[in-house]
């Protein structure tokens, strides 16, 4: 609207008419700076909000409902995300915890519907990446201290004898039995920690409990882990995908409709030691951080707990990332690999539109 | 028409692109910081005045430092310093966090290039 207003004027200005011509100049100017000036941005009906919760940061963004009601329904949404941080934390007293606690003794213990959900959903998850995502792995990952708010920097990796003995104990999400709502496990090794498959599942209900309120667009973001739902206003919404290296964004991709985007990352939480970086991914089979890929995306429609399929893909690595993508089932699917190569489904290289210069070497691998 | 008359309509016309650029533009260098603190209206700091900003989290103080058109995290009471290792950011669309002291620091054009990161 602006350029066209500019050049009209411009126009008209040249004109050789003399007295009424410069008149009416003089009243466009008047009313176009008037006009600029007036309505400089309309206010956008953009309610954003950031919060501390899941251990991560969470920032909502509701678009097109009033202020007040965005923000009642942005605090119902913390809300639910805090709850179920509680609920599932795996190394804070919680009924996470306490279900822990049964099944390293080997007795049954009785579920919440809830959580038969969320466990269910992850024994499917687990045997779809071929044991890859793997929450069975507690104790490991209390090993290395990745269970604990804060790792001090001056705790050494452990001992590769240890690594070994927890791995050999084969703990897996098929131990697990589950005989109505009665949980047990036949292998006491069993120590369920959910990670980003947990944040996924708390997304969802975070969108729940929004559109309980009357939302129909929004985003929620808990860190990597991301659900779209509308559109802003008459644009799609706009995601960006961080740079595994660096503080800039590597991609970004539009999303209108109900789609989730999940994102992995070795620079999520890691520890350095002796000069080398030791990151929170660990990969089942051996014990030790997972390597080959810096980050991994998924974008999947709707909702569904997807945070076990980009950790099953950092796992997989530049290797085994098409055998993931088959056995997952997975439309969109993008990989960082160690060397930066960007490997990619056909689906996803539609989507990505990269934000560095150059782009990164892309791999485009068919499911 | 008088000369004032003319001087004021060469005003106006030459103000309109001036104007359009200052309202309607888009993109371009980062023009703003954008500090968010958990469960806080988030600050916007402009990036044309050098200075040092503590930002209080549940952690402690957080010091942010604006200079030369950049942003960083200069201090920061966590442990594993990740964001103070992000360096400095310079160009819209960057972010470093702090999430032990439930702070992120971003870059805004005029208007926010993406709706939310996944980071």
């Amino acid at each position: 609207m602006g350029p066209s207003l500019t050049s009209r004027v411009t126009r008209r200005h040249n004109r050789p008419t003399q007295y009424g011509g410069a008149r009416l100049v003089g009243s466009l100017a008047l009313l176009g700076t008037l006009w600029l000036t007036a309505c400089n941005r309309p206010v956008e009906p953009l309610h954003q909000e950031q919060i501390l919760a899941f251990g991560t940061l969470v920032d909502i963004s509701i678009w097109g409902i009033d202020d007040t009601t965005a923000q009642r329904a942005s605090t119902a949404a913390i809300g639910t995300l805090n709850e179920l941080h509680r609920h599932w934390h795996a190394w804070q007293p919680s009924p996470l915890t306490e279900i822990n606690q049964h099944l390293a003794r080997g007795v049954a213990v009785t579920l919440a519907p809830d959580q038969i959900e969320v466990i269910r959903g992850a024994q499917v998850l687990s045997r779809q990446s071929g044991g890859l995502f793997n929450p069975a792995i507690g104790q490991l990952l209390g090993l290395w201290g990745f269970q604990m708010d804060e790792r001090p920097a001056s705790v050494p990796p452990p001992h590769p004898d240890a690594v070994k003995e927890r791995v050999a104990l084969h703990p897996a999400m098929d131990d697990l039995q589950l005989d109505g709502d009665q949980l047990r496990s036949r292998n006491p090794a069993v120590q369920l920690d959910f990670g980003a498959y947990v944040k996924s599942y708390g997304v969802d209900r975070a969108i729940e409990t929004l559109r309980r309120h009357g939302v129909a667009n929004a985003i929620v973001n808990a860190g990597g882990d991301l659900r779209a739902i509308g559109r802003r206003g008459d644009q799609p919404w706009r995601i960006g995908i961080r740079d595994p290296r660096g503080p800039g964004v590597l991609a970004s991709l539009e999303i209108a409709g109900d789609e989730s985007v999940f994102t992995s990352g070795d620079y999520e939480r890691y520890f350095s030691y002796a000069g080398r970086r030791y990151q929170h991914i660990l990969d089942p089979r051996s014990g030790y951080p997972a390597a080959g890929a810096m980050s991994a995306t998924v974008v999947y429609p709707g909702g569904g707990m997807g945070g076990g399929a980009s950790t099953a893909l950092m796992v997989a690595g530049p290797q085994d990332w098409l055998a993931v993508v088959r056995g997952m089932g997975l439309q969109h699917a993008m990989l960082v690999a160690g060397d930066r190569t960007v490997y990619m489904t056909p689906a996803m290289a539609k989507r990505i539109h990269f934000e560095v210069d150059p782009p990164p070497a892309v791999i485009i691998g068919a499911p | 028409m008088t000369r004032a008359d003319w001087l004021a309509l060469i005003i106006a016309v030459a103000l309109l692109p001036v104007l359009y650029g200052r309202y309607w533009g888009d993109g371009g260098p980062a023009s703003v910081a954008r500090i968010a603190v958990s469960g806080q209206p988030p600050l916007e700091l402009p990036l044309n005045r050098n200075r040092q900003l503590a930002v209080h989290g549940p952690l402690g103080d957080s010091l942010i430092e604006v200079k030369d058109g950049r942003v960083r995290f200069l201090a920061s009471p966590c442990r594993g310093q990740q964001c103070v290792h992000s360096g400095w950011l310079a160009h819209a669309g960057d972010l470093a966090a702090c999430l032990p002291n439930g702070i992120t620091v971003s870059l805004q054009g005029k208007r926010p290039r993406f709706d939310s990161i996944n980071f």
